[in-house]
């Protein structure tokens, strides 16, 4: 742990709380087995003691923001988070004066489950090219000379070489093991319709039953809404309890959203998404 | 494939040009097969992969989406969101496996009518070749 | 009366009792161990920690249909689901057999739920005693043990070369062929578990219901329903009618008071509609109002929640903040 770094995110956190700047800080502090992190909300300079920021700190917690519209917070943005942040601007909604953002260098995450910590840095995370977050109003610890390779999609182009059957065969088995627990959904800060499609009753789109049909049609959409949406911080997937591997859904849509449109979500606050602009000549392809 | 199947085919058309265009088939009297069963939309642009997903869910084995010609909508642009939006969706179910072959984007004008026959024809017999989904 | 059997032995006993019946076991699935039923016997997981999900999913499945209605010829026809096979759960570990026994106090209290009820009478249940306690158990301050026999027909606990087999009831005798040797010695000694203080709990909890204690917890909270599907005693579920070509099937499936509709009423009213009240819900229904209806608290210490919880709530940590509310309060 980078002890200095801590002691300046607890110092900034003080110091927001005691002037009012902010209402609460969401943090990060120590989870109960001693070893993992977990989200902290601080109202108060001595809850701020406990803030704590290292390679266990996965949690994307701009998701909070959107539980916290119209009250002044602070919230600990790593490079990769801060792309959600550009992501809830762009879709207008977070209002950015309501947000302070607490920045921080990270030298990446590590794999962790309850009470365990491994030594291997996520996937996202050797090949995050960010070296600081997008977007911030203090940036505390380094900003890191990284080591990170491109994004090729090996595992994407592996999958899209095979047979659609052989495709079809993965995903049913997949999917037949969803619980629709929705973590993928409550985790996500792109998440954040007042009535889920899945939960709509008239019409009723995906019924109620946990069985493979209705887990595809819950799965395909939801990671369709999140086309040219998503981030990339993968939290979807590090919550899954039955470990669907939804990365390879995420990341074949971003890696086509590339392709198609030239667009990555959450780079910019301003660039219109590719969903709601279009090009006159292009695709000249379909349709015709 | 089974000798007397018959693909089930579900076709979104917008209502100002592509429906008009299957109205013109049917009133010039030509004959396309009947496997087609079509909803009228205001646009093609109203078009959610929800609702195609939900065909495919409930045993459609392919699924039209048709609007007017990039430039001709009714309301200007809707196509054009259409033309992003299923470009997209159809790597994705392919990558789902549904052959993407299965969801077609077409465009086809009020005056049109035989252009939307030979296109359903075509369809049908593409989907013939597929065979049923599994 | 305690017997024993080799390894061998217990596998050729699990094979003729496959040829009859559902044995339902903890098996792999990518990774993961999960109670599923096998199709032959080396796919069961002897050596396991505890299953990723309890096994309440043989009794309260995910999704089942509980009838369906037909109409025939103007005769309209209800067909209610049946439990068609005699099935074994193998391996299932003491807590989540109580997590069971659990169970029954609201499904079988009268009127019985019939499927429940059927799947409970058809099913034996096969437990194996722990030998290791993981980080997350905490059994024994809720009223079971790694070696409790309590709630299971048969009970294993494994001992070098072999089990040694606990008949814990007439439906666990019944199964058993004859001739298997007598186990005279020693019982193993259980491994030893952290402790909770549970004790005073119930009457604890009553007294912080308008607390802000829950609005802070559920800060974090992300209100998905992982806890509540992963736990083997929370049995809400949502049930509905799906019409399908003359036909309409009801569909139970199971909820979770964590997710948006589920308190929502007709008209539009929802009595819970902060993430506090909706997250207090959960232990309320475990410490509180479970055991002034069925004498006990509703949670048996397998500890699957708090390990699966993608941000770490953990039910112990909010019994010990109970307790410390309580005690802060006793002492102002």
């Amino acid at each position: 742990m980078d002890m200095e770094l801590i002691q300046q995110i607890r110092g900034k956190a003080r110091s927001l709380l005691e002037e009012g700047t902010v209402e609460g800080v969401i943090g990060y502090e120590r989870a109960g087995d001693g070893v993992t992190s977990r989200p902290l909300f601080a109202y108060d300079s001595s809850a701020a003691e406990r803030l704590i920021f290292d390679d266990t700190c996965t949690h994307n917690l701009v998701k909070y923001l959107l539980g916290k519209r119209g009250k002044k917070m602070a919230v600990m943005v790593k490079p990769c988070d801060s792309r959600a942040i550009n992501l809830l601007l762009n879709e207008r909604q977070i209002d950015r004066d309501k947000v302070f953002i607490i920045g921080v260098g990270c030298p990446g995450v590590v794999e962790t489950e309850w009470n365990h910590k491994s030594e291997t840095l996520q996937a996202r995370c050797r090949s995050c090219l960010l070296t600081k977050p997008l977007v911030y109003d203090v940036l505390l610890g380094r900003e890191l000379a990284r080591k990170a390779e491109e994004e090729t999609y090996s595992d994407i182009l592996e999958a899209e070489a095979e047979s659609v059957v052989s495709r079809r065969e993965f995903w049913r088995e997949q999917f037949s093991r969803c619980i629709r627990c929705y973590a993928c959904r409550q985790v996500c800060p792109g998440c954040y319709c007042p009535v889920c499609f899945a939960e709509q009753l008239e019409p009723l789109w995906v019924g109620i039953r946990i069985a493979p049909e209705e887990n595809t049609l819950w799965q395909t959409i939801r990671t369709f809404h999140l086309a040219g949406r998503c981030i990339g911080c993968n939290e979807c997937e590090r919550v899954c309890p039955v470990d669907i591997p939804l990365s390879l859904l995420n990341r074949k849509l971003e890696k086509d959203v590339k392709e198609l449109f030239a667009f990555q979500a959450g780079l910019d606050p301003e660039e219109p998404p590719p969903f709601a602009t279009f090009r006159k000549e292009e695709m000249p392809e379909l349709g015709e | 494939m089974s000798a007397g199947y018959q693909p089930k085919v579900i076709g979104f058309l917008c209502n100002w040009c592509s429906y008009a265009g299957a109205d013109m088939a049917g009133t010039s009297r030509m004959c396309y097969p009947q496997n087609i069963r079509i909803i009228r939309v205001p646009c093609s642009g109203r078009v959610d992969p929800l609702f195609v997903l939900k065909c495919f869910q409930r045993g459609a084995d392919g699924v039209l989406v048709s609007g007017c010609h990039p430039g001709d909508c009714h309301y200007t642009e809707g196509n054009y969101h259409t033309r992003r939006r299923f470009a997209l969706l159809r790597e994705f179910l392919d990558y789902l496996g549904i052959e993407k072959e299965r969801l077609r984007v077409e465009w086809v004008s009020a005056s049109e009518g035989q252009r939307f026959a030979e296109l359903v024809a075509d369809f049908t017999t593409e989907l013939a070749r597929l065979g049923p989904r599994s | 009366m305690n017997l024993f059997i080799s390894k061998d032995d217990l596998i050729r006993w699990l094979e003729l009792l496959l040829r009859e019946r559902i044995i339902i076991a903890p098996i792999r699935v990518q990774g993961q161990t999960m109670f599923q039923p096998i199709s032959k016997v080396e796919e069961i997981m002897f050596d396991f920690d505890n299953t990723a999900l309890s096994s309440k999913g043989w009794f309260l499945p995910p999704t089942e249909t509980l009838f369906s209605v037909r109409r025939d010829d103007g005769q309209i026809k209800l067909m209610p689901a049946t439990v068609e096979r005699d099935a074994i759960i193998f391996g299932i570990r003491p807590c989540d057999a109580r997590g069971i026994a659990l169970m029954d106090g609201p499904f079988l209290q009268v009127p019985s739920d019939t499927l429940y009820q059927e799947r409970r009478n058809r099913t034996t249940i096969i437990g194996l005693a722990c030998r290791q306690a993981q980080p997350e158990c905490f059994c024994t301050s809720m009223g079971s043990a790694p070696d409790d026999p309590s709630h299971v027909d048969i009970l294993l606990t494994e001992v070098k070369d072999g089990y040694i087999v606990q008949v814990v009831t007439e439906k666990g005798k019944a199964l058993l062929p004859k001739g298997w040797a007598k186990y005279k010695r020693k019982m193993p000694t259980p491994p030893q578990l952290k402790t909770v203080p549970t004790k005073g709990i119930v009457s604890a909890i009553r007294e912080f219901f308008n607390d802000p204690y829950w609005e802070r917890l559920a800060d974090r909270c992300l209100h998905c329903n992982i806890c509540a599907y992963v736990c083997p005693t929370c049995y809400c579920f949502d049930v509905r009618d799906y019409p399908d070509k003359g036909k309409v099937e009801r569909v139970r499936s199971w909820e979770s008071c964590q997710s948006p509709g589920f308190s929502l009423t007709a008209g539009g009213y929802d009595p819970r509609t902060t993430k506090g009240e909706r997250l207090r819900q959960r232990f309320y229904h475990k410490l509180l109002y479970f055991p002034e209806r069925f004498q006990e608290v509703a949670c048996v210490g397998c500890g699957r929640c708090g390990k699966a919880c993608p941000v770490n709530i953990d039910i112990r940590e909010v019994i010990s903040d109970l307790h410390q509310l309580a005690e802060a309060k006793s002492g102002s």
